[in-house]
């Protein structure tokens, strides 16, 4: 009998515990795995960068570089490139914008700014996936250096625009910049500031977005 | 049979009675829509049923609350509860509808787009019932936690591959009582699917300009404290943002896949003249990584799982001992619907809509006692 009360029990047990691991897997029950993933990874590789970026020194831009014709183009698909180019308004310049923007793009352009921010909605969107992106922005880039273009790298999305996917494309736009310009909120492990630092380029951070525009004007000719 | 099997037959049968009758009464309870109070300045209340015939009588029909503003001017609807275990969404609705004076143009509220979804509960997920406020006046007011899709009791049974009618795409079955699959919807369709028609013809008909889609999402998903914004939407999007950013919020700004079918933000866009924006909101009662899930939980956003989550770096918004309370992500979405309206106006001067009264971001949250938050403070808006 006292057997019989302990199987009953073991297996009510058991019923309990495995309805309660029944959660509903529906809607976005994938994302929070592939979510954990990609954070744990992101912040594995900003710790590695952090310590040298503490020590890196760099200086924001002492005299204007860039001159118009713009063009403006996205590095991750991110709307980003959308709110830079209504920080372009605020100062009444008028960039041109594609957001899959090739070497063909160029045109007359003389100088070209990259929005950096990476997007999963944005690459749908766009029918892209990351690597393509990364394929395309290096073949843009390396094209803008050959034709002497300025390039200024900007990440005004600050933190939101961190983690695995953004930070792929922040390294590749750093890499060929001559000035960059960030969100100080993105920049919290001293990553760009260690990329700007290793590149020595002159880098500006801000507080607010809402602060770029006097910045980008004064980068401007 | 024995005296003693028929008492405990009978003890039994009283039992099982007495839990059938008490849970009964609660699942028809649950049916009966909550009590709102529009503010005096409401023109006109219409039912969804008024654009599509076939909802009369249904779960999904619901009211459509009509303010109309002295000067003409553009028009825009505010659609709440598309999600009815995203609490904010709705609430914000409620508190626009319950303030708000439109002084241009006109704006439909439907606080409740989904309603056959606040009749139910998701199964297993231990959400609260209700959520209670205490109003401006002293007196009780109660709003449903439903489920993220419709009553499987007004739209059964699901099918294994839902595939959206205009597209093709394929979802999970359950995915066909999401209502934000099923736009633009079809009028021979499911009842998710006529509901989604039903909201397209008021646009249509109404010739709304600007739509907005309130949600909340678990802090572990990658969209949230997030606008998603068809493409046309844009330049007046990234306006608006600048405005929030100004405003101490932080938001990002994403742009609608265009291979995503069946939600607001795409097909909106695509079908009808409207300009259609989303919000998210963070909400732990709805994630994964949750503890208790209660009413506390649901109004203060505080969760001792997400903290430690987000120590590890597991979440995609700051989490805190604070958590997000029901002001500050309503707040939100308020602020976003003044900020965006403002923008949309600014840039199509042609269909203006401005109005006042409506609680921002500041009035909601940052300037309150935080020992307000988590409903309090909230209450003091409702009529």
């Amino acid at each position: 009998m006292k057997l019989k009360k302990g199987l009953a029990f073991a297996a009510a047990l058991m019923m309990v515990v495995s309805m309660a691991a029944c959660g509903e897997t529906g809607g976005t029950s994938s994302a929070p795995q592939s979510a954990a993933k990609s954070t744990a990874s992101s912040a594995a590789t900003s710790g590695a960068t952090s310590s040298s970026a503490a020590s890196a020194s760099v200086q924001g831009l002492k005299q204007p570089i860039a001159e118009q014709p713009i063009l403006l183009t996205s590095v991750g698909q991110s709307a980003d490139v959308e709110m830079v180019k209504t920080l372009f308004k605020k100062i009444n310049i008028d960039p041109t914008t594609d957001h899959l923007a090739t070497a063909d793009s160029i045109g007359n352009a003389k100088t070209l700014v990259l929005a950096i921010g990476g997007s999963s909605k944005g690459l749908g969107a766009a029918g892209i996936d990351a690597d393509q992106e990364l394929a395309r922005v290096a073949k843009l880039v390396d094209a803008a250096k050959d034709k002497g273009l300025t390039i200024i790298a900007m990440h005004t999305g600050g933190q939101t625009r961190r983690g695995e996917l953004s930070d792929k494309f922040i390294k590749p736009a750093f890499e060929k910049a001559d000035y960059a310009i960030v969100v100080a909120d993105g920049d919290k492990d001293g990553l760009m500031k260690g990329l700007a630092a290793s590149e020595s380029i002159p880098m500006n951070t801000v507080d607010k977005i809402t602060d770029v525009p006097d910045i980008l004007k004064a980068a401007f000719k | 049979m024995g005296k003693k099997n028929v008492i405990s037959a009978t003890i039994c049968l009283v039992a099982a009675l007495t839990i059938a009758t008490v849970t009964g009464k609660n699942f028809m309870d649950v049916k009966a829509p909550d009590t709102l109070h529009p503010s005096a300045n409401v023109t006109e209340t219409k039912m969804l049923s008024d654009y599509f015939g076939d909802l009369k009588g249904t779960n999904s029909d619901t009211p459509i609350y009509v303010f109309k503003g002295s000067k003409p001017g553009g028009s825009m609807l505010i659609l709440g509860g598309t999600h009815p275990n995203e609490p904010a969404g709705y609430l914000a609705a409620v508190a626009f509808l319950e303030n708000v004076k439109v002084d241009q143009g006109t704006v439909y509220v439907i606080p409740r787009a989904c309603n056959s979804g606040f009749t139910n509960n998701d199964a297993q997920e231990a959400s609260p019932q209700y959520l209670h406020f205490t109003n401006k006046n002293g007196q009780e007011r109660q709003f449903r936690y439903g489920s993220r899709a419709a009553n499987p009791v007004d739209q059964w049974p699901d099918p294994d591959v839902y595939i959206h009618a205009g597209s093709g795409q394929q979802l999970s079955g359950s995915e066909t009582r999401n209502l934000n699959r099923c736009y633009p919807g079809r009028p021979d369709g499911n009842l998710m699917e006529k509901t989604a028609y039903a909201i397209v013809q008021l646009i249509k008909n109404e010739g709304v300009d600007l739509t907005f889609d309130l949600h909340e999402s678990s802090p572990e998903y990658p969209v949230n404290d997030a606008t998603v914004a068809h493409e046309k939407c844009m330049d007046f999007a990234a306006e608006g943002m600048l405005e929030l950013q100004m405003e101490g919020i932080n938001m990002s700004l994403e742009p609608s896949p265009t291979n995503l079918h069946g939600l607001t933000h795409r097909e909106l866009g695509d079908y009808t003249n409207t300009y259609p924006i989303l919000m998210e909101a963070p909400n732990a009662s709805q994630g994964r990584l949750r503890g208790a899930t209660n009413e506390e939980m649901a109004l203060t956003g505080k969760d001792k799982f997400y903290v430690s989550a987000a120590k590890l770096g597991f979440v995609y918004v700051p989490y805190d001992e604070n958590g997000h309370p029901i002001e500050e992500r309503v707040g939100r979405h308020l602020q976003g619907i003044i900020e965006y309206t403002k923008a949309f106006s600014s840039i199509h001067s042609d269909k203006p809509v401005s109005f006042e009264n409506v609680p921002g971001y500041e009035e909601m949250f940052t300037d309150t006692d935080p020992s307000q938050l988590g409903g309090p403070h909230f209450g003091s808006f409702l009529n």
